[in-house]
């Protein structure tokens, strides 16, 4: 019976229903995709720098693990000093830069160093070589641009020679050769980052402590651990950033439910003294508009997931590079906070609702 | 609260003084009722006398400016908002001129939600198609009130009204917006009820034969007791001298 007011109430009204509905789900695909590119984007990060295989990553002191933002600060030098450390096997020199054509990075290697690496490239077509005006890009690029070995790409606003495709999966999509990109920056003898890979059979913790100690002006991150990569100090922003995502989309979930009910109050005034003169407590009344909003807001979660996941379709179709995490934690973060946000949007119609006068009410026409 | 006392109403000194800004409009005027339980009292006078008033101060909701209104002995003039809307579930049915049910929904509904109101949600279906069957809505509650004629939602209404079975019915102008057919019914239904169950019953009429139903009749002007009358009798040439 009430279940039946609450529903019969929903469907008297479809227009605003069906927009009270969109606009909870509006919130609702805000968070999931925005948060979702962003988590999506940062995983990718992580996934592609921990598949390098290197042990450690050398950066210049507060320096974030997007390193594509981050200045071509160590000295090349640096590498060669680095190799006679003990217990150190391996150190590759990157300079990254990030192209706003292309929405990534480019990464300028020594390919002889950097195939040092277990994550070295695993070439799928064309030659293993990059020197001069060579690229080598993955196959997710080279399929969403449409080249092959031989053809010519513009990088950073310079035309390259594709000299062969490697498997996706790499720490970014694109190479070049090192000093090719440390000319085009103007930074010819400094790098951004390096890789370092402990030998054979050392202790990995002891060439850490080493490093550390060797290079206290700079930072080392160990990168088997993407916690560490992912600690908020290396992360300047990103926590406000998702607060900001996630409060303009309660917001709208709130202002809409609390604009949707206080109108509905003032349509059922009538309604609301009849209740009352049955005998209908505050909490009874304040309970019906809140079972309305939580089935408005329900609906429009329903909505907003359904609408998410059709757009992350859209979205990595479009842009294969791109990727738009979306795991179950969020999106039940995401339908709780936009019914949070629902809910709380009819708190005060409901309890307007509940302090009206029976009997104004009863005579409103 | 002994049983004796079910359906007892008991007003004294009752007054109730609108106020809008600085301006005082008494509604109702040091009014000393007394209605027994059991009993059928039509309240009769001109609009704006205080009929309504009397019957919102009686059925607690809102609150008297000055007196008492003991409903079975409670004083619910003293009681906070929430006692005097328990007490009105508890003892108190409505029936209003303009039928007052919830359009969206269907008469069954009308009705299952007085119980859900009352706590009452799974009670005892006989007795509902008790009440039902005696007021001959027991086709009809399927529909919505839009889908009834005024007499069958009048019905519904009343049937809202007693499904819980309320000591005390307060009806303003049951028959204010009905045929002379479905008002005779409906007055039928009323006296039937006050007899068979037992409730009792306050009116407001302009009607005289509605009036005549009722064991007493008082008559209000200027939000005062004039009048009361016992066994009201209905001669049609008095009709429309209220």
């Amino acid at each position: 019976m009430t279940h039946s007011l609450v529903a019969a109430n929903i469907l008297s009204r479809p227009t605003r229903t069906l927009i009270s509905i969109l606009a909870v789900g509006t919130g609702v695909i805000l968070m999931l995709i925005i948060g979702g590119i962003t988590t999506g984007t940062l995983n990718d990060y992580l996934n592609r720098t921990m598949s390098v295989g290197a042990d450690f990553i050398l950066q210049p002191s507060g320096s974030t693990v997007f390193y594509a933002f981050s200045s071509a600060a160590l000295p090349i030098k640096l590498a060669d000093k680095l190799r006679e450390t003990p217990g150190v096997g391996a150190v590759a020199p990157v300079l990254a830069k990030f192209s706003s054509a292309d929405f990534g990075l480019v990464f300028g290697i020594d390919l002889a160093t950097y195939d040092q690496f277990p994550g070295r490239l695993e070439i799928l077509e064309g030659r293993n070589s990059l020197q001069g005006n060579e690229v080598i890009v993955d196959d997710l690029y080279a399929m969403s641009h449409k080249v092959s070995p031989g053809m010519t790409v513009e990088i950073l606003g310079r035309k390259f020679t594709i000299s062969a495709i490697c498997r996706r999966g790499s720490v970014v999509r694109v190479f070049v050769p090192l000093p090719t990109l440390q000319q085009m920056n103007g930074t010819e003898d400094k790098v951004t980052i390096m890789f370092i890979k402990a030998a054979p059979g050392a202790d990995v913790e002891s060439v850490f402590r080493e490093l550390h100690r060797a290079y206290p002006g700079l930072a080392l991150v160990r990168t088997t651990d993407p916690s560490v990569l992912l600690a908020d100090t290396r992360m300047p922003g990103l926590k406000e950033f998702r607060l900001t995502v996630v409060t303009v989309s309660m917001l709208i979930s709130f202002m809409v439910i609390l604009l949707a009910m206080y109108t509905t109050i003032f349509e059922r005034t009538r309604e609301i003294g009849i209740l009352k003169s049955m005998g209908a407590s505050k909490a009874f009344i304040v309970g019906l508009i809140l079972r309305e909003s939580v089935i408005i807001s329900l609906l429009g979660i329903a909505f907003g997931v359904g609408a998410s996941l059709i757009i992350r379709k859209l979205i990595t179709t479009a842009f294969p590079t791109l990727q738009v995490d979306m795991t179950f934690v969020e999106v039940l973060r995401g339908s709780l906070l936009g019914l949070l946000g629902g809910t709380l949007g009819a708190l005060y119609p409901a309890y307007k609702a509940a302090r009206m006068d029976p009997v104004q009410a009863l005579s409103y026409e | 609260m002994g049983e004796g006392l079910r359906g007892s109403i008991e007003t004294t000194g009752l007054t109730m003084i609108y106020r809008s800004g600085k301006v005082e409009v008494p509604a109702i005027r040091e009014i000393n009722l007394t209605v027994g339980p059991g009993e059928f009292v039509a309240i009769m006078g001109p609009s704006g006398c205080g009929k309504s008033t009397l019957l919102h101060l009686l059925g607690g909701l809102v609150r008297p400016t000055r007196g008492q209104v003991l409903i079975d002995g409670i004083d619910i003039a003293k009681l906070s908002d929430a006692e005097r809307t328990a007490v009105r579930r508890e003892k108190v049915g409505y029936i209003f001129q303009r039928f007052n049910l919830l359009p969206n929904i269907s008469a069954r509904a009308n009705i299952e939600l007085a119980k859900r109101i009352h706590g009452n949600g799974h009670a005892n279906l006989y007795k509902d198609d008790h009440i039902l069957a005696l007021l001959g809505i027991k086709e009809k509650i399927g529909f919505r009130p839009t889908e009834l004629s005024g007499g069958e939602q009048q019905r519904v209404a009343i049937a809202r009204a007693v499904i819980n079975q309320p000591s005390i019915l307060l009806a303003d102008e049951p028959t204010g917006n009905l045929d002379s057919h479905n008002s005779r019914l409906v007055l039928t239904l009323l006296q039937d009820l006050n007899q068979r169950l037992g409730q009792t019953i306050v009116m407001i009429t302009h009607d005289s034969e509605a009036a005549s139903m009722a064991n007493h009749v008082i008559e209000m002007r200027d939000g005062r007791i004039l009048a009361r009358t016992h066994h009201f009798v209905y001669e049609p040439e008095f009709e429309g001298l209220f």
